[in-house]
């Protein structure tokens, strides 16, 4: 039986490397990774954003953690053993830091993560410890004195970043610790209840529902968010400094910058708005015109009604006083055309 | 103790294999699939102005309705979460009741949008869509429809309008934005939202996107990839399934300023509901809205909690208020079998009983 499985696996191993490699090639074709990860907490990254590129690595986890749990003698581990921590974690290991590996796996162009940036400059200064003194502590001066300083606040800034995101992969170690003692609690309860995890899908199921639980109460912590906003704001910072220095050699060289069309657009968004609000107090302009030379028109009909009723009024005074009247209907016609002409 | 654990050796390697099975004949039904396209209903542009369009949305029979209905989406994502699928589609089922349906699609904002603010979204884009679709009928004021971030829109345009607007529906929106369940919010507020706008310009869509995979990153980043492996052989569910990566994935980047004003006025300082916020010059007072207002939530929304939706009762000033508890979350209230069958005719019934 033993050389049965061992065989079983040998083979599956070929059939899996094949299926992933034929994988990899589609999504070769479907562009190239790109360095890449926000608030540098990744590593490479796919700016097509394809499925391929998302799912492979979560579609590979699995993979070779059912790979694993099989080819371990799944009927001795973690069987017996689920209540142990160390057990459960080894049994888990091919998710190992699952959030640090899916953090890094979320790809994205746009929001350059530093990650790569400050591990490569972290490198460099640890080979040079101890005969090279960390720039940000050197005193300036020459020509070159305001670059230095621009270079020492850099420096600085990545330190900072390279300490926050340290404690931000601290965090999501604990949620790694918490979500497999809350993994255990949720079969402890199954236990009880006499209920059992029957396949290697309903366990992966119940570890992911456990570890976003995990997940899920340290987000809501206040020092995960302090620690987040921290990280966001410590990458903005280092951006936006390395944005200054690109800036100020940009407008050595003579090429515009950022800043300078976004000067522009800033001032051609406030004469858009001005334009608007001025063509919007035309209309009000042209309304109140509108309503003046509409109370004049009323005005002159409302005049007018009268002099023609003062005429009415002057000719049945003539007619009665040469002994006739004028016929009732004649003087209500007189009088309805002077009442319709004041509505 | 009974073990909770009982997996065959046998069965897992048969599930193991399995698994790699469906991986490996599933590769030939993916390259098949090009883009999934939406569910694209009949529509009319009938307003342009600068990257937005305003669609008139055509069904297969005359509208009934006598007032017609904006749909106003959130910036964030795109407006084709209403009209996703055939078969999934608010706007169609909308038209299908009888209701004349028109909605506002953003665009994608670039460089030249930097310096929108709130004010020109509200009292400049929307309130001009707003009076082109008046004008078209002939009429004072139309319905509203605000989906998220846009029901936040429509509450503060109809605070600020309310001559313009006949009835208010937010779907999914949030009002309190300081609840004590919601995650978004929570990380926020310690973030100098200054200092990154100013470094950002726009706020880039896969930012965004990032932030929102981020809520739950296991479920949304790799279980529902493993999941995808068992519908890889059913060309009908892996083209849904594509269709909505689409729609997640195809999302504008955020115009800087009303990002900066959307986060801080919003989101860290909840002034909407303390009453003290302003959008351009003009102040916005919830209890302006006195217009018939039927607020719709998800019970299981995890980025805009229940709580967040329901405090729109205590702040608005109407005296009509309705509520509306969808069992679902914030996607499947427009996808969901159960929301093709119950949001719709809500809607309806609702505008129906106001005379519309």
């Amino acid at each position: 039986m033993p050389d049965q499985a061992n065989e079983f696996l040998k083979d599956y191993q070929a059939f899996a490397q094949q299926s992933w490699d034929a994988w990899m090639r589609y999504l070769q074709q479907q562009g190239q990774p790109a360095p890449f990860a926000p608030f540098g907490m990744g590593a490479p990254a796919a700016p097509q954003n394809d499925l391929l590129a998302r799912s492979l690595s979560s579609l590979k986890a699995y993979g070779s953690w059912l790979q694993q749990a099989a080819g371990a003698g799944l009927g001795q581990m973690p069987m017996g053993n689920w209540q142990q921590p160390t057990a459960m974690q080894s049994f888990l290991t091919a998710f190992n830091q699952p959030f640090a590996q899916t953090v890094a796996g979320i790809d994205s162009a746009s929001a350059f993560g530093l990650d790569h940036q400050w591990q490569s400059w972290l490198q460099a200064m640890q080979q040079n410890a101890g005969t090279f003194t960390m720039p940000s502590q050197m005193a300036t001066f020459g020509i070159t004195r305001e670059v230095q300083l621009d270079q020492q606040a850099l420096t600085a800034a990545m330190q900072q970043y390279a300490q926050i995101n340290a404690r931000y992969q601290g965090l999501l170690q604990k949620v790694n610790t918490q979500g497999i003692a809350r993994l255990q609690e949720m079969l402890s309860q199954q236990a009880e209840t006499g209920t059992q995890v029957q396949s290697l899908k309903a366990l992966y199921d119940l570890w992911v529902d456990a570890m976003e639980e995990a997940y899920a109460a340290m987000a809501m912590s206040d020092e995960y968010r302090e620690v987040f906003g921290a990280l966001a704001n410590a990458q903005m910072h280092v951006r936006k400094l390395q944005q200054e220095q690109t800036e100020h050699m940009c407008r050595e060289l003579g090429i515009p910058t950022r800043s300078e069309v976004d000067s522009l657009g800033k001032r051609l968004q406030e004469i858009r708005r001005q334009l608007k609000s001025q063509n919007k107090g035309g209309s009000a302009v042209d309304a109140s015109l509108v309503d003046t030379l509409q109370a004049e028109i009323a005005s002159l009909r409302r005049e007018l009604a009268a002099s023609k009723a003062t005429k009415v009024h002057s000719i049945e005074r003539k007619a009665s006083d040469n002994g006739k009247t004028a016929s009732p209907s004649r003087r209500a016609k007189a009088t309805r055309s002077a009442t319709g002409k004041r509505k | 103790m009974h073990n909770p654990l009982h997996i065959d050796p046998q069965q897992a390697f048969g599930e193991m294999a399995e698994f790699q099975r469906k991986l490996a004949a599933g590769l030939k039904n993916l390259q098949g699939l090009g883009e999934q396209a939406y569910a694209d209903t009949p529509r009319e542009a009938v307003y342009r102005e600068d990257k937005l369009t305003v669609w008139h949305m055509t069904g297969s029979n005359k509208p009934t309705a006598r007032v017609p209905i904006l749909i106003v989406y959130a910036l964030v994502n795109t407006v084709w979460m209403t009209d996703l699928q055939d078969d999934r589609s608010l706007v169609r089922n909308l038209l299908a009741q009888g209701e004349d349906v028109y909605l506002i699609d953003w665009g994608y904002p670039d460089g030249a949008d930097r310096w929108l603010t709130l004010d020109d979204y509200l009292n400049g884009y929307l309130d001009r869509c707003v009076d082109a679709i008046c004008k078209r009928h002939g009429l004072d004021a139309i319905n509203l429809l605000g989906i998220c971030q846009g029901g936040t829109f429509s509450l503060c345009y109809t605070a600020m309008h309310p001559e313009k607007v006949k009835n208010l529906v937010t779907m999914v929106t949030p009002v309190d934005f300081r609840t004590p369940d919601n995650m978004l919010s929570h990380w926020v507020q310690s973030m100098d939202i200054d200092l990154f706008v100013d470094t950002l310009g726009n706020v880039p869509a896969e930012l965004m996107n990032w932030v929102y995979l981020m809520l739950k990153p296991l479920r949304l980043n790799q279980q529902k990839y493993v999941s995808l492996v068992d519908i890889l052989d059913n060309p009908s569910e892996l083209k849904n399934f594509l269709r909505m990566e689409r729609w997640i994935f195809d999302s504008p980047d955020q115009a800087g300023e009303a990002f900066r004003e959307f986060i801080k006025e919003f989101f860290q300082q909840n002034k909407l509901i303390k009453g003290d916020l302003q959008i351009g010059k003009q102040p916005v007072d919830l209890g302006m809205v006195t217009q018939p207002v039927l607020n719709i939530y998800a019970t299981q929304d995890h980025l805009v909690p229940p709580d967040a939706s329901r405090a729109l009762q205590k702040h608005v000033g109407t005296t009509d208020y309705t509520e509306v508890a969808f069992k679902g979350g914030h996607i499947g209230i427009y996808v969901s079998g159960r929301a093709q069958r119950e949001v719709a005719p809500a809607i309806h019934q609702w505008l129906r009983d106001r005379g519309n």
